[in-house]
């Protein structure tokens, strides 16, 4: 999409960036026509003056008159001048808050998957420096173009009035410089596009480096992690004076092309005083007027630039926006009875089969565990579950329905993911726990009780509207995952996934919560993906995952009789099952 | 130590005359582009002179040669003007290069300084911010100083020297009429003194917003899958609306402020040429001037008010550039409360059997927000010795070892290693004696034997195979069977490619493998499976001897086998005798977490 556009340079990539503006015709006219008036008047002051000092030559000027004319015209400009900023700074800030929310709009309504593949940090750029860009060429690009593109017709029908022979040979520069302007954004966008990416490069690195802060400040690791930065910056600077080359030669083209304008003038307009064909009176007009036709040129020339990097940023942006939008598309709204199947699941992880073969069906209201070692393939069991990645091959089945058939929503409100490493937002307590809008407040205090955090919160000055750090700094791993139990339970769900939920809980605490869960939810369906098979000895059913395979599955005694994996597993375990059975 | 950063509208600070204080603190930056900057600026005279003479030139000219119809002396002078062009493109290529290479260079070193101080603060800083706010600031706020520095820094020398050489040239014409069309540009001066501050600080604002906006997105992006699985999506929608509109409108505000001058400018001008105009008729009438050099006059003012007008602009660029200083000095200005000090403690000579490796003296510790997490802590470590801290969660385990790894300072008390201050070893010396396995394994995109191999300087230039043998003669080969690829594997810092377990593995094997003195594992196995871990315990183990090991556990069997157990609960650290004791606490005691 993006490659057969480039080879047709300045033309298809200046209507498809000038493709966003359709929306806002309205504030765009009101701008256009207020920069046409104040440069219009602008264009007649030299005729005010001229006028002034030919009546005074001959004796008819009336001075209050040429006060007043002048200085309505000077307020004329203040104001429309200004009103056309107000409306300017308006248009571009608009442009950019719409672009960005139809922007967060389209991720916000993507599966995982995509958002994982568009590459986050990517996304962060889109957002900010991206649209910047884009917000940048409507404040200053579009006005100065239209305004310019307005001075330099009405600046050029005027020297034609005067003079046509000599507006001609003048106007030749016009043309010499747009085709310099166009070959020079053909050169500069690809590099802009490089630098856009390079600036998600340095997203990774610094993002890298703040989430890692604790590990690099332990293996003193400040030095490497400076030396991948310095490799980026480099990069960085690199493109910025590849760019830098071809504006520094862009620029000079414009102002001497200019200038010749003026010897043209001299030489020309000179030569037709001299021979009589052009009044002196004629060529000095013909001077005020080339300088103001030479500023807007060199407007064009500057904003070549901007073009440039905005054009590169649309790019960007319109990749996220027109893709394949990948959500999911079910509208059973059905209530979940719990009845949870797989038929012959593969998944695949980078082309290696992380789940192979996986089929077992799991009845409402039971409790199941999955077992196994590390890297088994465990959670991606549960992401199946929770819809955040789908099976290569092979069903997902709720109550007999596929997953897939399901609204999302209804799906999301059902089903409580606790996940195996704690995600905290930057928001209340209340708010992190309270996730969905779809919680009231008995539910929370409810799931607060289970996942006993009720003495954690009394003891904070702000009980749940504390304010959680970002990354939940000031919480213990332990706290955090309560809270993310509390969070799903809030829901009050049909259906509760726990991913290694007590690896950093105490066993009492375990203890207490699992037995709260069982009380407070006892029409939950559960799974339970863990190490300790003390604690699940007790399930309705265990299975047991090595190598993205199931070896076994059924109750403990079951395991105990007929998988030898299962027996070894249970008396690594042993010597430590009497201290958690002693109560 | 307070380390957060301002990101609220509530900044009361005096902002001093924000150009010469910033100058002055981006000079260490400009240093080495000294004569770069002499060059630019020569090539900026010389280019700006060339503009101011060929108005001059071409009056001439017409004066002198095409009234007299002496077209010779107009081709002559032709001539010369296009050398003076052809010198000025030379100039105009000359400033733009060097200039903006110098703002290139500048971005570089800026860049490279911030980023380098994130490295010499401690967590406590990265506690304190947020993550979208420092990638605003480092990407974007250092892009607005280049884009001042590359391109609007040349206009305006250049256009301020234009001004002052036609201003002095209008006041030689005739100095009652250039003194009286200077006059607009005096009240101008003062306008802009008036109101620069304001715009610098609707500026300041509008970036706060957009790091906070920056911010809001870089955490909702980054916790996505939560976001998904609990029907979020509205809520982010919702919340991103906020603040985005927060930075619409903060923009909106700076916008209008930078674009007050331009307005201004052009009335000023445009009053200017009224001045000479009605002034210059006036004198002409009372016969101190003539017409026609009145039309010459009126065709030099806009030499002088044109280049003050593109200033109009330049100068609110300037503002924004300056308010995106502030933010990134901010982050400059701040140092770290972590330094290395003078060995102040007197080494006792305690006898080889009492030596302690590490020691806590009446160590208390609060966080910046204020709760005490820990009070008055003392206990010794030996050498050798197997130590497990356990206890209910939040009761300050991780904290403690956060301290003994010297990621914080205590709030009150000692800590000491190997009968010195903690404080007073140099980084490098202290993180190789002491290895500190996280709860939550921190790696980096690259393959598994990269990641063994980060900031391990005996590792270092390690080859694959060189890296296996290693890992052979520690018995760890085993583990690395654990990965699809080997050592190979890639490892991506984020997303689900590898699993929490095998994270853990490579976060173990990467501390093991450099030899600590006291090695630290803050639930270092709670994600991976029993089998496995016993698998690592061999490998502990096999550790030197003298290696002290302090285990955080919740799984008991791990800290079946510790020397001593320490019981961890509200802040405080209590001897547990033995393995019923610890497990009976644990079982019994209360806590307030």
């Amino acid at each position: 999409m993006a490659n057969t556009a480039t080879e047709s340079k300045g033309q298809n990539k200046k209507t498809s960036i000038f493709d966003l503006l359709k929306p806002y015709s309205k504030l765009l006219f009101a701008l256009i026509l207020l920069a046409l008036l104040s440069n219009g008047i602008n264009l007649f002051i030299p005729q005010i003056i001229a006028q002034g000092i030919n009546e005074f030559t001959f004796h008819t000027l009336v001075f209050k008159n040429l006060l007043i004319e002048f200085f309505a015209a000077a307020f004329g400009i203040l104001v429309f001048t200004y009103l056309q900023s107000i409306v300017q700074t308006y248009a571009s800030e608009r442009v950019g808050r719409d672009m960005r929310n139809q922007f967060a709009d389209k991720i916000s309504v993507e599966s995982y998957r995509f958002v994982q593949k568009a590459n986050p940090n990517k996304l962060l750029t889109n957002l900010t420096s991206d649209i910047d860009s884009v917000k940048v060429f409507v404040a200053q690009a579009v006005t100065s173009i239209i305004s310019s593109v307005f001075v330099i017709i009405g600046a050029s029908i005027l020297l034609l009035v005067i003079n046509w022979r000599l507006a001609l040979a003048v106007l030749v520069i016009v043309p010499i410089i747009g085709a310099a302007f166009y070959f020079i954004l053909g050169r500069m966008r690809p590099l802009f596009m490089k630098t856009r990416e390079n600036i998600d490069w340095l997203n990774k690195i610094i993002n890298e480096s703040i989430l890692g802060s604790a590990i690099i400040r332990v293996l003193n690791a400040q030095q490497p992690e400076y030396e991948k930065f310095l490799e980026a910056n480099t990069v960085t600077m690199d493109l910025g004076f590849s760019i830098l080359k071809v504006m520094a030669a862009f620029i000079p083209i414009i102002s001497f092309t200019s200038n010749m304008a003026v010897l043209i003038i001299l030489v020309l307009g000179g030569h037709f005083v001299i021979n009589g064909s052009m009044s002196l009176g004629s060529l000095a007009a013909f001077n005020s007027y080339i300088a103001i036709l030479i500023f807007p040129i060199m407007i064009i020339g500057f904003m070549s630039n901007v073009i440039a990097r905005a054009s590169a940023a649309y790019e960007r942006i319109r990749q996220i926006m027109d893709a394949p939008s990948d959500k999911e598309l079910g509208t059973s709204k059905k209530e979940l009875l719990g009845n949870i199947k797989l038929t012959s699941v593969n998944v695949l992880y980078d082309g290696r089969p992380a789940l192979k073969d996986i089929s077992f069906e799991i009845f409402p209201k039971t409790k199941t565990a999955i077992i196994g070692p590390t890297a088994a393939g465990k959670s991606q069991i549960l992401n199946l579950l929770t819809g955040l990645i789908k099976p290569d091959s092979g069903t997902v089945e709720y109550d007999d329905t596929d997953i897939s058939e399901y609204d999302s929503e209804t799906l999301h409100r059902q089903i409580g993911m606790v996940f195996q490493d704690s995600v905290m937002f930057n928001m209340s307590l209340r708010e992190n726990i309270a996730f969905s809008d779809s919680v009231s407040d008995d539910s929370l205090h409810k799931a607060i009780e289970t996942a006993e955090l009720g003495d954690f919160i009394k003891t904070l000055p702000n009980g749940l509207n504390t304010i959680v750090s970002e990354r939940g700094t000031s919480l213990s791993g332990g706290q955090k995952q309560r809270i993310m139990l509390a969070r799903a339970l809030a829901l009050d769900p049909k259906i509760l996934l726990l991913d290694d939920f007590t690896a950093r809980v105490d066993t009492q605490t375990e203890r207490k919560i699992l037995k709260n869960v069982q009380d407070n939810y006892p029409n939950l369906t559960l799974i339970s993906v863990t190490q300790k098979i003390a604690a699940v000895e007790h399930y309705d059913k265990i299975i047991l995952l090595m190598e993205g395979e199931i070896l076994a599955t059924g109750t403990h005694e079951q395991l105990m009789q007929n998988s030898p994996e299962y027996v070894q597993i249970y008396n690594s375990q042993r010597s430590t099952s009497q201290y958690e059975l002693q109560t | 130590m307070n380390y957060k950063l301002n990101t609220t509208q509530n900044e009361n600070k005096k902002q001093k005359a924000g150009a010469s204080t910033a100058l002055k603190k981006l000079y260490p930056f400009l240093q080495d582009e000294k004569w770069k900057l002499i060059f630019s600026t020569i090539a900026i005279i010389l280019s700006s002179l060339l503009s101011l003479f060929a108005p001059i030139i071409v009056a001439h000219v017409i004066d002198t040669y095409i009234l007299t119809k002496q077209f010779s002396g107009v081709i002559k002078f032709a001539y010369i003007l296009l050398a003076m062009f052809a010198v000025g493109a030379g100039t105009n290529y000359v400033q733009t290069r060097l200039m903006g290479a110098v703002g290139q260079r500048v971005l570089f070193k800026l860049r490279n300084a911030i980023f380098n101080k994130l490295q010499a603060l401690p967590v406590s800083f990265f506690n304190q911010n947020k993550s979208g706010d420092l990638i605003s600031r480092i990407n974007n706020d250092t892009d607005n100083l280049n884009q001042f520095f590359s391109q609007s820094l040349v206009q305006f020398i250049g256009n301020i020297f234009m001004m002052v050489g036609a201003g002095i040239f209008l006041l030689t014409l005739n100095i009652k009429l250039g003194a009286a069309t200077l006059v607009p540009a005096v009240f101008l001066l003062v306008f802009t003194q008036l109101i620069s501050p304001w715009v610098k600080s609707m500026n300041f604002v509008s970036l706060q917003a957009l790091g906070n906006m920056s911010a809001e997105v870089q955490e909702s992006i980054e916790n996505f899958k939560v976001i998904v699985a609990f029907n979020r999506r509205g809520y982010f929608r919702q919340k991103f609306y906020e603040v985005n509109n927060t930075n619409y409108l903060t923009s909106v505000k700076a916008g209008l402020a930078n674009n007050v001058f331009n307005p201004i400018y052009t009335f000023a001008a445009n009053i200017g040429q009224l001045i000479v105009l009605t002034y210059g008729i006036y004198l002409v009438s009372i016969g101190q001037f003539s017409i026609g050099l009145l039309i010459s006059f009126i065709s030099y003012v806009s030499s002088f008010y044109n280049p003050l007008r593109q200033l109009a602009n330049l100068w609110s660029n300037f503002q924004q550039a300056l308010a995106s200083w502030d933010r990134i000095s901010e982050i400059l200005a701040m140092s770290s409360n972590l330094k290395t000090i003078q060995d102040k403690t007197h080494a006792e000579q305690s006898e080889e059997k009492d030596k302690s490796l590490l020691e806590f003296k009446g160590v208390s510790f609060a966080y910046p927000d204020g709760q005490e997490v820990l009070h008055n802590i003392n206990f010794k470590l030996k050498k050798g010795k197997t130590y497990a801290f356990v206890g209910p969660t939040g009761g300050g385990k991780s904290t403690t070892a956060s301290l003994m790894a010297r990621l914080y300072d205590p709030t009150k008390g000692e800590v000491l290693l190997n009968d010195r201050d903690i404080r007073s070893y140099k980084d490098g010396t202290r993180t190789s004696k002491i290895g500190f396995i996280l709860q939550e394994p921190l790696l980096f995109n690259g393959s598994v034997a990269e990641n063994i191999r980060y900031s391990n300087d005996k590792l270092v230039d390690f080859s694959d195979e060189q890296l296996e043998e290693e890992l052979d003669s520690r018995g760890l080969k085993d583990l690395i069977a654990r990965f699809d690829n080997g050592l190979k594997t890639t490892v991506f810092a984020s997303g689900d490619g590898i699993s929490l377990g095998q994270k853990q593995l490579i976060a173990f094997i990467r501390a093991v493998l450099r030899n600590p003195e006291l090695l630290i594992l803050d639930e270092a196995t709670a994600n991976i499976d029993t089998v496995t871990e016993k698998l690592l315990d061999e490998v502990l183990d096999q550790l030197p001897k003298d290696t002290t090991r302090v285990i955080i556990a919740h799984r008991l069997n791990t800290i079946e086998n510790a020397d001593e157990i320490f019981f961890v609960n509200a802040g405080e650290i209590v001897r547990a005798g033995s393995m019923t004791e610890a497990v009976d606490m644990l079982l019994h005691n209360n806590r307030n977490s």
